[in-house]
C-alpha cells in the first residue's frame, strides 16, 4: 500500500500549495478586470509575482505528476484489483483537475484565454434542451466579465473537490507511518522542491501560450489552439470531432475510456505482465503527447487529418486493442 | 504633441553623473537580461528610459508602470518626483509618483489608423522580447524593388510583413546621455529595449537571484535525503 501512498503525499503537497497560493490571489483578483488585476498582482502586489510564479508552476508539476502516475498505474495494470478504488479515484481526481485547470487558464483574461472562453460559452449556449441549460447555468449567458466571476469561483469549488478526493483516497489507503516512510518522503519532497524551484525561478511562463501575454481582445486572435500545455491532448480529442457536440463528447468520453480501463481489460486477475499490452500502452502514450503537439501546429495543412487519426487511435486502443489483447493472454 | 519636456533629462543627469561609460553591448549584440541568470542593466535601462520619455512617449503608453517605479532602477524617490514633476498631464497639471505612463489622448487617425500599443508589457508580448525590439528599432531600410507600400507605412525588415506605420523615431542624438555614452541609433535602440524587458518582468533580477539560491540548497537536501534513505530507510 505504501508504493500507491508515495504519488499521493506529493499530489498532496501541490494541491496545499494551489490552495494556498489560490487564496492570495484570490484576494486581489478582479474578475471585472481580469488581466489588468493579474498585472496588478505581478508588480503591485508585495510579493504577489512570486505567489503567481508558485500558482503557475504547481499547476504545471500537478500535472506532470498525475499524468506520470496515471500512465505508470497502467502501464503496471494497477486499475485492477486490489486497487481499482485508487484508480478509479486518480481518474476522478484527474477529471477535477482538467476542469479546474481549464477555469484557471480561463480566469487570466489573456488574449488565449478570452478565445477559449468564448468558444467554450458559445458552443455551450448553442446546444439545445438539457445541455443547453445547463450551460446556461455554468456560464451565465454569453461570455463577459460577469462570467469569470462566476467560473473563478467554481475555479476554487474545484480545488476543494480535488482536495476531497485526495481525502477519500488517504482514508482508502489509511497511511501508515515509519522513519523509513518519512525519510522516502524528504527524499521526494526535496527532489519536487528542486524541480519546482527551477520551473518557477528560471521558467515561470511554462507551457502556456505566449499569446496569452496579451490582454484579452476581439480583435486578437490567437491562431490555432491557444491552451496551456496540460490540456492540450484533451484539446486536440475535442477538436478532431466536428461540432460542439463532438467536443463535449470527445472530451468526456477520453476521460471514461480511462475509468473504464478495469472492465476493459479482459484478463483475470491472476495475469502478470504481458509483452504485448505493454507495447501497446507505449504506443498510446506516444499517442497521446503526439496529440497535444499536433493541435498547436494547426497551420500544418495534413494536421487535421493526424488529428483524426490520433484521436481515432485512442478510442481504439481503449475500446478495441486493450480488450483484443487482454482476452487474447486470458485463454 | 511633444507633451513630454525636458526636465527628466536634467534629473537623469543627476542620477547618471557618477556612473561609469556604458560598456559595449551592440557588436555582438547582448543584453544583460539574457539568459538564465541574467538581471536588468540599472544603467541601459536608465538610458532607455530617457529614451522612451523623450522619444517613445510622445504616442505610446505604459499604463501599467508609475514614476514611483523607477526607484528600482537606482533613481532616489526625489528624483523620481522630479521626473515626474516634468510630465504634463491632460489636465495641465504636473504629473506625481502614482501617476502611470500614459499616452496622449489621440484618436487613432491621428496614427494613421494603427493605435500605438501600450509598451508595459512589449518586451513579454512580442516573439524575441528585447532582440526583437531591438531589431524593430533599427530595421528600418528603403522598400525592396517590386514591394508596393501601404499609404503611411515604412518598411521595416524586422516587421511581420515588412510594412509598419510606425515612421523611424530613433536617429543618432536623439537623445543626450548624461553618462557620456555615444548617443547612437542602434545604443538609444538597445537601452529601450532593455528598459522595455525590465518594464515587461520588474522582478526578473530578483527572481533568478531567489532562484539560484533555491536550486543550490535543493539540491543539497536532495543529495542529504537521498544517502539518509539509502543509509537508513533500507
Amino acid at each position: 500500500m505504501i508504493k500507491e501512498l508515495k504519488p499521493l503525499s506529493s499530489l498532496a503537497a501541490l494541491l496545499g500549495l494551489l490552495t494556498a497560493s489560490g487564496l492570495v490571489l484570490a484576494v486581489y483578483y478582479n474578475p471585472w478586470h481580469a488581466f489588468a488585476s493579474l498585472g496588478f498582482i505581478e508588480r503591485e502586489v508585495n510579493e504577489g509575482w512570486l505567489v503567481q510564479a508558485y500558482h503557475a508552476t504547481g499547476t504545471t508539476l500537478l500535472f506532470g505528476l498525475a499524468y506520470l502516475f496515471l500512465f505508470r498505474a497502467m502501464l503496471a495494470r494497477g486499475y485492477r484489483a486490489p486497487d481499482d478504488l485508487a484508480w478509479a479515484l486518480g481518474v476522478k481526481l484527474l477529471a477535477v483537475l482538467l476542469l479546474a485547470g481549464w477555469l484557471g487558464f480561463v480566469l487570466t483574461g489573456g488574449a488565449a484565454a478570452y478565445w477559449a472562453l468564448v468558444r467554450a460559452a458559445n458552443g455551450a449556449l448553442a446546444l439545445s434542451g438539457a445541455a443547453g441549460a445547463i450551460g446556461m447555468w455554468f456560464f451565465g449567458g454569453p461570455a463577459g466579465e460577469g462570467t469569470l466571476a462566476r467560473l473563478a469561483l467554481f475555479h476554487a469549488v474545484l480545488g476543494v473537490a480535488a482536495l476531497a478526493v485526495l481525502a477519500a483516497a488517504y482514508r482508502r489507503l489509511k497511511p501508515k507511518m515509519s522513519p523509513g516512510v518519512c525519510l522516502d518522503h524528504l527524499a521526494r519532497f526535496a527532489v519536487l522542491a528542486l524541480i519546482f524551484s527551477v520551473l518557477a525561478f528560471f521558467f515561470p511562463h511554462l507551457g502556456q501560450p505566449a499569446v496569452n501575454a496579451l490582454p484579452g481582445d476581439p480583435l486578437t486572435l490567437p491562431l490555432g489552439t491557444a491552451l496551456p500545455w496540460y490540456l492540450l491532448p484533451l484539446a486536440g480529442i475535442a477538436d478532431a470531432l466536428p461540432g460542439a457536440w463532438g467536443g463535449i463528447i470527445g472530451v468526456v468520453g477520453a476521460v471514461a475510456v480511462l475509468a473504464a480501463l478495469p472492465w476493459l481489460d479482459g484478463s483475470g486477475p491472476e495475469a502478470v505482465r504481458s509483452r504485448w499490452y505493454g507495447v501497446l500502452t507505449w504506443v498510446w502514450g506516444l499517442d497521446v503527447i503526439a496529440l497535444g503537439i499536433t493541435a498547436t501546429a494547426r497551420d500544418c495543412p495534413q494536421a487535421s487529418l493526424l488529428l483524426a487519426l490520433f484521436a481515432l487511435w485512442y478510442f481504439f486502443h481503449f475500446l478495441v486493442l486493450v480488450p483484443l489483447v487482454t482476452a487474447m493472454e486470458a485463454k | 504633441m511633444m507633451r513630454r519636456f525636458f526636465a527628466p533629462l536634467l534629473a537623469l543627469g543627476l542620477v547618471l553623473a557618477g556612473n561609469a561609460q556604458a560598456q559595449d553591448t551592440l557588436s555582438p549584440l547582448h543584453f544583460q537580461s539574457d539568459g538564465p541568470l541574467g538581471g536588468i542593466d540599472k544603467a541601459a535601462a536608465q538610458r532607455g528610459f530617457l529614451v522612451y520619455q523623450t522619444v517613445c512617449a510622445a504616442c505610446h503608453a505604459a499604463s501599467a508602470l508609475h514614476y514611483r517605479d523607477l526607484e528600482a532602477l537606482g533613481l532616489t524617490s526625489d528624483q523620481a518626483a522630479g521626473v515626474a514633476a516634468g510630465v504634463k498631464l491632460a489636465d495641465g497639471s504636473a504629473a506625481t509618483l502614482d501617476s502611470p505612463f500614459k499616452a496622449p489622448a489621440m484618436p487613432a487617425s491621428a496614427f494613421g489608423g494603427a493605435v500605438p500599443p501600450d509598451l508595459s508589457s512589449i518586451a513579454a508580448q512580442r516573439p524575441g522580447g528585447a532582440q526583437y525590439i531591438y531589431a524593430l528599432l533599427t530595421g528600418y531600410t528603403t522598400a525592396p524593388d517590386g514591394v508596393t507600400m501601404l499609404p503611411g507605412h515604412f518598411y521595416n525588415k524586422a516587421f511581420p510583413g515588412g510594412q509598419v506605420a510606425m515612421p523611424p523615431v530613433l536617429r543618432d542624438n536623439a537623445v543626450t546621455y548624461a553618462d557620456g555614452t555615444p548617443a547612437t541609433q542602434s545604443q538609444e535602440a538597445a537601452d529601450v529595449a532593455e528598459f522595455l524587458t525590465w518594464a515587461a518582468d520588474p522582478n526578473l533580477g530578483t527572481r533568478h537571484q531567489i532562484g539560484l539560491r533555491a536550486v543550490i540548497f535543493f539540491t543539497l537536501l536532495s543529495i542529504v535525503a537521498i544517502a539518509a534513505r539509502r543509509g537508513g530507510g533500507g
